[in-house]
């Protein structure tokens, strides 16, 4: 039986899995981090409107952007994995939902 | 939002948070020794150094404005100060920070072409469009 690409060989070791996989399907790793991001932010909001009516959406997107961030980090480690402008793009959206988070404060909270 | 302590509050939080977030990625970076960093990128290299720049610019700003309160003289008989100057907080850096802020998303996500201008004009249409039809609805009611 043939397969749509090489299986990956992890004999030099696991992460071979990953950047060999990453090498076939290159939206494997930014596909990942917007799991990350809609699971933690959908999820959130979601748990929270159940559980207290409310939700409080800045709030979840910085944690989601935080999220994202440091598996995205983590990827930067070794070659293959993440490109830089993905990289530069989720610490924009950190930073871009940290103005969103001061900004949407009231002044008797943080 | 509301008052300026908290606007300034808040913008000053924006600055200091994503100086902590880019000190902390790049100190990642080096730390590991990762094949790619965030100081690669000639933007992020730019927008850090404006960024910091405008932060040590408040902190001056703010120390001038502090001893020029403490220095602040009444004469006998006066009701007001000589001048308004230790009641004028400078934010001008703050406002730079706003700036710095929304143009490295701007570049990392649209580029440097005209997309972005684009996007803000269509959304400043739209904008105008809701206040026309909100002042027509105003005056007239629903049609």
């Amino acid at each position: 039986m043939g397969y749509l690409y090489e299986l990956p060989n992890a004999t030099t070791g696991v992460d071979t899995i990953l950047s060999q996989t990453t090498t076939s399907f290159p939206g494997f790793v930014p596909l990942i981090l917007f799991f990350i991001f809609a699971v933690v932010f959908i999820g959130g909001i979601t748990r929270q409107k159940i559980r207290t009516g409310t939700a409080d959406y800045s709030a979840w997107a910085i944690i989601a952007s935080m999220a994202t961030l440091l598996p995205a980090l983590l990827f930067s480690v070794s070659a293959g994995f993440i490109r830089l402008d993905w990289l530069v793009i989720v610490v924009s959206l950190t930073v871009l939902s940290a103005i969103w988070f001061f900004l949407d404060r009231r002044s008797s909270e943080v | 939002m509301g008052s300026q302590i908290t606007l300034t509050m808040s913008l000053v939080f924006i600055a200091l948070f994503t100086i902590a977030i880019f000190g902390f990625a790049i100190g990642f970076a080096t730390d590991n020794d990762a094949a790619i960093s965030i100081t690669q990128d000639p933007d992020v290299n730019s927008f850090r150094t404006d960024i910091t720049g405008n932060a040590s610019g408040f902190a001056t700003d703010s120390q001038g404005t502090y001893n020029s309160i403490l220095d602040t003289t009444i004469e006998p008989g006066s009701d007001v100060a000589q001048s308004t100057g230790p009641f004028a907080v400078s934010i001008s850096n703050l406002i730079s920070v706003g700036k710095n802020v929304i143009s490295l998303p701007r570049k990392a996500i649209f580029g440097d072409g005209g997309g972005f201008a684009i996007f803000f004009t269509t959304f400043a249409a739209v904008i105008v469009f809701l206040f026309a039809l909100f002042l027509y609805k105003t005056l007239r009611g629903n049609p």
